[in-house]
C-alpha cells in the first residue's frame, strides 16, 4: 500500500488545519491561507475538473508562484488528471509548441499571460477550456475562455473524483533543454510521494520558507511546494526577483531553496558591506533575521560559499537532482552533510556506475518521456536512468560529480577530457568571470567572460585583461599534462547565454562570438 | 540634500567597484558595470523602495545603461 500525494495533503489538512500554508503579497499587505482553507479550495478544484470533464486528460499551467497555481495544480494531481506546468517566461511560439506536443485539453492560465489567449486559442485545437488564475468571474465572448472562479462554481456541489492509483502518471514536467529539443518529464504519483518522503529534511509545522525558484521546476515544485506542504510549512511566494531581498525581510523565512548564482550574488552583497558592520547584523538585515538553511540544487555550488556562509549564521547544503528522478537524488541534510559533496543517496534511491556515469534507480525514477519512446530507450535500459552526470561515492556513501557525460571533449589523441572539471580551477583566477571550455581545432579553448568588478576596480582596459587571463592560464598550463592545457583564449564581451534555470547554455557558448580563423 | 541622481548613483555603487562620481550615463549595467542578471534584479528592487516607485518586469528588461535607469526614474515619478 503506497501513498499519494492525495493522502499526504489530507493529513496535513487535518493535522494543520489553522496553520497558515502559503503566504503572498498584495502590494504590501500579506495575505494568507491556512491549510484547511487550501484543501478546500482543492477539492473543489477537482470537482469543477471532474464536472467539466477533465477525467484522465492532460492540464497545462502558465504562471508565475501564486496562491491559485498551487491550488489549481493540486486539484488536477490529486484527481484522476494530468498536470503540465510550463515556463511562463517561454515564447508564446515555444509555449503553443508545448500545450500541442502535451496534449493538453485544458490551461490554467495568469492573468499577466492574457496576451497568449489569442495566439493560443488559435493554434492549439485540442484546448477545450482556459482558466483565468483569477477569483473574479471572466469576462468575454468566447465561452473557451472563463476563470478559476467559474471553475470553482461548477465544482462546488459536484461528485468528487476518485483517487489516482500509484502508478499512473501525475505531472509531465518539460526539462528546460540546455540540449536539444525538450522533453516531457512523464513523473507518476509514487514518484512524487516518495520523492517527498524520502528527503528525510524534518521542520517545525509553521516554518517560513520563501520560495524564490520558478515554479514549473521540479526542484521548486516538489521540494518547496508538496515537501513543505508535508511537514505543515508556510510557504511563502516571492513575487518577483527584484524582491527577494527585501522580501527575506518581510516573511523572515527560515528556509530557502535556490540555485548556486542566487547564493552568489546574496554574497556578492555580503560582500561589499562595510566591514566595520557586523556580520551577525549584517545577516539580520540581508536575510531577514531567520534565516538559518539554504537548499541549494540545479548546478554545482562551489564549497567557498558553504564556508562563507557559515560565518552569517547560514547553512548551505548541496544536493543533486533532475526533473526525470522527480527531482531529488541524493541531498546533504543539517545532521548528516560534507560540503563539496551532493550528500547521500536518498533511501529509494539506488546507485551504480557505467564508465563513471551515474545510474539511479528506485521509485522516484520517471516513467519515461512523453511520447518519446527513442528518447526514452537511450536514458531509462532496464529500469536504469542515465543521468549523464559523471561522479563517485566516497567511502562514507557521499555521492560527488566530477563532470557531465554529454559534454566530454573527445580529442583525437584519444583523451577524454570533462571540461567542467578545467572550469573549475580557471573558475577561481580573479579576473575570471565565468568560464567555458570548449574543444576547437583539437585542442582547448577557454572562452572567459571577465569579471567585470574586479576590471573595473583595477581600471584596467581591453588589452590589459587579455594579458592579465592569458599569464593566468599559462600558471595553470605549467601543471598539467599536455592533453589539458589550454591553447586558445577567447576573451568575451558579453555574459554567457544561460536556460530560464539559470545554467550556461553551453551549445550556444560559440555562437555568441565564433573562434577567430 | 543629495540629489536624485547622487542618491540613485550610490545604490548602483553597492553593486560594483565603480565610485558614483565615476558613474557615466552611457554606462551599461551588465558590460560596463559587470551586473549579473540576478544583481540587476536585486538593484532594481532597491531602486523602488528608494524612491517609492513600482516597476514592471517586463519593462525594466530594457533598460541597459545608467541614463536609461535614470530616465525611467523619472517617467515613473511624473505618473504619480
Amino acid at each position: 500500500m503506497g501513498t499519494l500525494i492525495r493522502d499526504i495533503l489530507e493529513d496535513s489538512a487535518v493535522k494543520y488545519a489553522e496553520i497558515k500554508a502559503v503566504k503572498w503579497l498584495k502590494k504590501k499587505e500579506i495575505l494568507e491561507r491556512s491549510y484547511k482553507q487550501l484543501m478546500e479550495n482543492v477539492v473543489t478544484i477537482r470537482k469543477g475538473l471532474l464536472a467539466e470533464g477533465f477525467q484522465g486528460k492532460h492540464v497545462a499551467l502558465i504562471g508565475n508562484s501564486s496562491v491559485e497555481w498551487i491550488e489549481s495544480y493540486l486539484g488536477v494531481i490529486t484527481g484522476n488528471t494530468v498536470a503540465v506546468p510550463l515556463d511562463a517566461g517561454l515564447p508564446g511560439e515555444d509555449l503553443i509548441d508545448l500545450i500541442n506536443r502535451s496534449d493538453s485539453e485544458g490551461l490554467f492560465l495568469s492573468p499577466k499571460g492574457a496576451a497568449l489567449l489569442e495566439p493560443v486559442l488559435a493554434a492549439c485545437p485540442k484546448l477545450r477550456k482556459i482558466w483565468l488564475l483569477q477569483e473574479e468571474e471572466a469576462e468575454g465572448s468566447n465561452d473557451k475562455v472563463v476563470s478559476l472562479a467559474d471553475l470553482k462554481k461548477a465544482g462546488k456541489d459536484g461528485a468528487d473524483a476518485g483517487a489516482p492509483s500509484l502508478e499512473d502518471v501525475a505531472t509531465i514536467i518539460f526539462t528546460s533543454g540546455t540540449t536539444g529539443k525538450s522533453k516531457g518529464v512523464m513523473l507518476t504519483q509514487d514518484n512524487l510521494a516518495t520523492n517527498v518522503m524520502n528527503v528525510k529534511y524534518m521542520a517545525e509545522p509553521g516554518t517560513a520558507m520563501l520560495s524564490v525558484l520558478p515554479i514549473h521546476h521540479a526542484f521548486c515544485l516538489v521540494m518547496d511546494w508538496l515537501k513543505g506542504f508535508s511537514l505543515g510549512a508556510t510557504i511563502c511566494i516571492n513575487d518577483s526577483l527584484l524582491h527577494m531581498v527585501k522580501n527575506m525581510g518581510v516573511f523572515k523565512p527560515e528556509v530557502i531553496l535556490m540555485v548556486p548564482m542566487m547564493v552568489e550574488t546574496i554574497y556578492k552583497r555580503l560582500s561589499a558591506a562595510d566591514p566595520a558592520i557586523p556580520k551577525q547584523a549584517l545577516a539580520a538585515n540581508v536575510f531577514g533575521g531567520n534565516l538559518r538553511i539554504i537548499f541549494t540544487g540545479g548546478a554545482h555550488l562551489d564549497p567557498y560559499y558553504i564556508e562563507k556562509f557559515a560565518e552569517y549564521g547560514v547553512n548551505i547544503y548541496e544536493g543533486y537532482g533532475m526533473s526525470e528522478c522527480s527531482p531529488v537524488i541524493s541531498s546533504n541534510m543539517p545532521e548528516d552533510n560534507k560540503p563539496g559533496s551532493i550528500g547521500r543517496p536518498l533511501d529509494n534511491a539506488e546507485i551504480a556506475f557505467e564508465n563513471g556515469e551515474i545510474l539511479v534507480k528506485g521509485s522516484s525514477v520517471m516513467k519515461g518521456y512523453y511520447q518519446m519512446p527513442a528518447e526514452t530507450a537511450e536514458t531509462l535500459k532496464d529500469g536504469w536512468l542515465h543521468t549523464g552526470d559523471k561522479g563517485y561515492l566516497d567511502e562514507d556513501g557521499f555521492l560527488y560529480i566530477n563532470g557531465r557525460v554529454k559534454n566530454l571533449i573527445i580529442l583525437s589523441n584519444g583523451e577524454n577530457i570533462s571540461p567542467e572539471e578545467i572550469e573549475n580551477k580557471l573558475a577561481l583566477g580573479a579576473l575570471v568571470g565565468e568560464v567555458i571550455v570548449t574543444g576547437e581545432n583539437n585542442g582547448l579553448t577557454a572562452r572567459i567572460y571577465p569579471d567585470m568588478d574586479v576590471v573595473q576596480a583595477k581600471g584596467i582596459g581591453e588589452e590589459e585583461v587579455k594579458a592579465g587571463l592569458q599569464a593566468f592560464l599559462d600558471e595553470y598550463n605549467k601543471n598539467q599534462p599536455t592533453y589539458r592545457q589550454i591553447t586558445g583564449l577567447i576573451v568575451r564581451k558579453n555574459p554567457f547565454i544561460r536556460s530560464s534555470t539559470k545554467k550556461i547554455k553551453r551549445q550556444e557558448a560559440m555562437i555568441d562570438e565564433p573562434l577567430e580563423a | 540634500m543629495m540629489t536624485k541622481e547622487m542618491q540613485f548613483k550610490e545604490v548602483v555603487a553597492q553593486y560594483c567597484d565603480v565610485k558614483p562620481e565615476d558613474m557615466k550615463d552611457e554606462m551599461r549595467f551588465r558590460e560596463d558595470l559587470g551586473f549579473s542578471s540576478l544583481d540587476f534584479m536585486s538593484f532594481l528592487g532597491e531602486l523602488e523602495d528608494t524612491f517609492d516607485v513600482e516597476l514592471e518586469e517586463e519593462d525594466v528588461l530594457k533598460v541597459l545603461t545608467i541614463a536609461e535607469a535614470l530616465k525611467m526614474l523619472d517617467n515613473l515619478e511624473q505618473e504619480v
